[in-house]
């Protein structure tokens, strides 16, 4: 190769990728407003994004995967979380964690009201946009590994598929995994692994001293209507602790009234009246 | 020295030391939070101190690059620099932008968007200095009449550079629109236009320092410039993965990426076969070991670091996690890091008359310590983010709880980011150590191995 050759071939490699890529950015432009949801983004989502950068959370955080490996990532954190948790939490971290126990600690950031209710608009507009599914398997905030987890229509690992005939408590099981928020983000099946929300282990006696006590507040008679209760009704009996609730609001999101059909709400109450 | 104002590069390296000390303050602080609990979290909490690391590098390499240019340019355009008075300007504009930058960071005042935190006015003056960099260096050979290869492609690489930060001045509403535009800057700079700031300085170090031909290495120069480009252009898309772009980036970003260790087995296979070539002609052992470092570490942790997660099927689980730390850390060390000490290396003998040539012992344990540090550090990184990998993303145990299982991995980056602090303390202490001469321009010092320079002027364009 002559030094005219080897230039010509730097001019040209340089010039033909960089033709390539300018294509493909428009291109990409054309597709950005579908895969975006651009027309949900609402001044509320664009001040929140500002709130975003304002607290210069991506040095801690990762957002799509991007940012600094300190802190969870926060791309479908709205899918996990409610917003009544998501606002307490931002008021003061430390009623949700301990720094001696996870040994870090999100320093609270004193934001307005204001600033919280948008922030979580734009985490919920992020958590929408079409990436390719990622992540494949739900990053958690804590807990896990006693409850394996799965995308939406796939079995999770190490359970066995469910068909029709099942059992109810099994199509529970794959409910609580399942569900949208899956159960299992904030709740673990092992004796003592409180997480977001309190664990399940224990659950059928708790209810059981809860229908007892004069502290109760709903309108359930036994231990099932407990549950199911505090499935499509979160906020009608409050589990004491500043970690589940605040304002006589449950952290627990709502909505499962409506995303489960009556007979799946049986299944994952019939699960959760098995676990000890 | 044997151009006057060559002086003005000792200047830079200078606040480029300096710099380079604060950052890793701020890199061990850092790392020292993944410990925790943090007994400074209302003072200086790790979003702070990781920014102040990161920026405080952009900055230090950046003053690094315009220093050895500065240096590079009169040795290969044989003449004085059109202006030493507009360098000094230039250089003071830069230390304070990047002073007043690290302390409005102190509170809080940055743009929060990761890399381009510089707010507005810093991002301006940043522009200002660049183009008052690119004017000098302009004119310097155009008055010369003298342009080589090598500084043709550094020259490019400098504009590309100054052109590649406009995307990052603009204001994006749509988030994912924004970190599309951010890559533009981050990446293309990184991968691409430093790049050819890094193989042109390889080529100057190498033909003075080996006394290899100029005629080929420029030829090789043009060979890397094109590979640096074609895998370096379209695998931007690595950085496409998963934050809402279409689906075709993914089998793009594999392909191409998977390309771009071939510009820095270029690179070595340029190095290695130069010294080979002619032998260890030159005096100056030390500035070798860190130009053929620069060329090996840059392949081991830009290339094949990278090739490691670069992969659609394998970062989707690796995407976010401390796997790219590990790659991060070795690849800027390697690639930019040490082809700047490989500058100062070479250059300071030349302005610090009582330096000997071949090199210091503290420079060699310098040298040392900071590879070994690195490379630990690096394993670091991969053991810690393996783990995290492997627990939380594969396992799906909880974030937090994952990292608590990974503790031992941070004690393992402490102690061998302090060796590497300690590297990198004593090659500024050797830096600092010899007091510099610069007002004279000194025809009797052997000029520093342009050897077979005679011939090689056929090679200028």
């Amino acid at each position: 190769m002559t030094n005219r050759q080897s230039r010509i071939f730097a001019i040209a490699a340089t010039a033909i990728s960089a033709l390539i890529f300018l294509i493909l950015t428009v291109d990409s432009h054309r597709q950005f407003p579908e895969l975006t949801h651009s027309k949900n983004i609402t001044p509320e989502v664009t001040h929140g994004k500002d709130v975003w950068h304002k607290y210069n959370c991506i040095n801690c955080h990762t957002l799509f995967g991007e940012g600094a490996y300190y802190a969870p990532d926060l791309t479908k954190i709205t899918q996990h979380r409610g917003e009544a948790y998501l606002t307490a939490y931002m008021k003061n971290p430390s009623n949700f964690y301990d720094e001696q126990k996870h040994r870090r600690l999100m320093p609270t950031q004193d934001l307005s009201d204001k600033e919280i209710h948008d922030l979580i608009q734009f985490l919920d507009w992020v958590a929408n946009v079409d990436n390719q599914g990622w992540p494949p398997r739900p990053i958690l905030v804590t807990g896990g590994m006693t409850a394996g987890s799965a995308a939406a229509g796939e079995d999770p690992p190490g359970a066995k598929p469910v068909d029709e005939g099942d059992d109810p408590i099994a199509k529970g099981d794959r409910l609580f995994r399942t569900a949208s928020p899956a159960c299992n983000s904030c709740h673990s099946t092992a004796p003592g692994a409180d997480m977001a929300g309190p664990t399940m282990a224990g659950l059928v006696t708790r209810a059981e001293e809860a229908l007892a006590s004069d502290e109760y507040q709903g309108e359930a008679t036994d231990i099932e209507g407990y549950i199911r209760e505090s499935i499509v009704a979160p906020s009608a009996h409050l589990v004491p602790g500043a970690m589940y609730s605040a304002d006589g609001t449950s952290f627990m999101p709502t909505g499962y009234e409506d995303s489960l059909s009556d007979e799946e709400v049986d299944q994952l109450v019939a699960y959760l009246m098995s676990i000890k | 020295m044997r151009y006057r104002s060559q002086s003005v590069a000792y200047w830079y390296f200078a606040v480029a030391m300096a710099l380079f000390g604060l950052q890793l303050v701020f890199g061990l602080l850092s790392a020292a939070k993944y410990l925790g609990p943090d007994p400074l979290l209302y003072i200086l909490p790790f979003d702070v101190t990781k920014v102040i690391h990161t920026n405080l590098l952009i900055v230090w390499v950046l003053a690094g690059f315009m220093g050895g240019t500065y240096w590079l340019v009169p040795d290969e355009s044989r003449t004085e620099l059109h202006s030493t008075k507009l360098a000094y300007i230039q250089l003071i504009l830069w230390t304070l932008m990047g002073v007043a930058a690290i302390i409005g960071y102190l509170f809080r005042y940055g743009t929060g968007n990761k890399l381009l935190e510089q707010p507005l006015p810093h991002k301006i003056v940043i522009v200002i200095c660049m183009l008052i960099f690119l004017y000098n260096i302009g004119m310097t050979i155009k008055k010369s009449g003298r342009f080589t290869t090598t500084e043709g492609v550094l020259l490019l690489g400098l504009v590309s550079s100054a052109v590649l930060f406009l995307p990052a001045l603009l204001h994006y509403e749509n988030y994912t629109v924004s970190i599309y535009y951010r890559w533009w800057t981050i990446h293309l700079w990184v991968e691409g236009v430093w790049m050819m700031i890094m193989g042109s300085f390889l080529a100057y170090l190498l033909i003075r320092l080996s006394g290899a031909d100029r005629e080929v290495m420029e030829k090789w120069l043009y060979v890397i410039v094109g590979l640096v480009f074609i895998a370096g252009i379209l695998g931007t898309a690595h950085h496409y993965y998963w934050v809402g772009v279409p689906q075709y980036w993914l089998p793009i970003g594999g392909l191409f990426s998977a390309l771009e260790p071939a510009a820095l087995v270029g690179m070595a296979i340029f190095a290695y076969s130069a010294m080979r070539r002619s032998g260890l002609a030159h005096p100056n052992a030390q500035a070798l070991h860190w130009t053929i470092g620069s060329a090996l570490f840059a392949l081991f942790g830009a290339g094949l670091l990278g090739l490691a997660h670069t992969f659609p099927d394998i970062n989707k689980w690796t995407h976010g996690t401390l796997i790219t730390a590990m790659h991060g850390h070795a690849a800027f060390y390697g690639a930019y890091a040490m082809i700047i000490l490989a500058m100062i290396s070479y250059a300071l003998p030349q302005m610090c008359p009582g330096r000997p040539e071949k090199g210091t012992t503290m420079g060699y344990w310098a040298f040392w310590m900071q590879v070994g540090g690195m490379f630990g550090m690096t394993l670091s990184f991969a053991t810690a983010g393996i783990g995290q990998v492997y627990l939380e993303r594969v396992m799906g145990m909880g974030y937090l709880d994952a990292q608590l299982k990974i503790q031992v991995h941070f004690l393992m980056l402490i102690a061998t980011g302090t060796i590497f602090a300690t590297g990198v303390g004593l090659y500024i202490f050797d830096f600092f150590r010899y007091r510099p001469v610069l007002d004279r321009a000194d025809d009797t010092v052997p000029v520093s191995g342009d050897v077979g320079n005679t011939e090689a002027e056929r090679g200028t364009v």
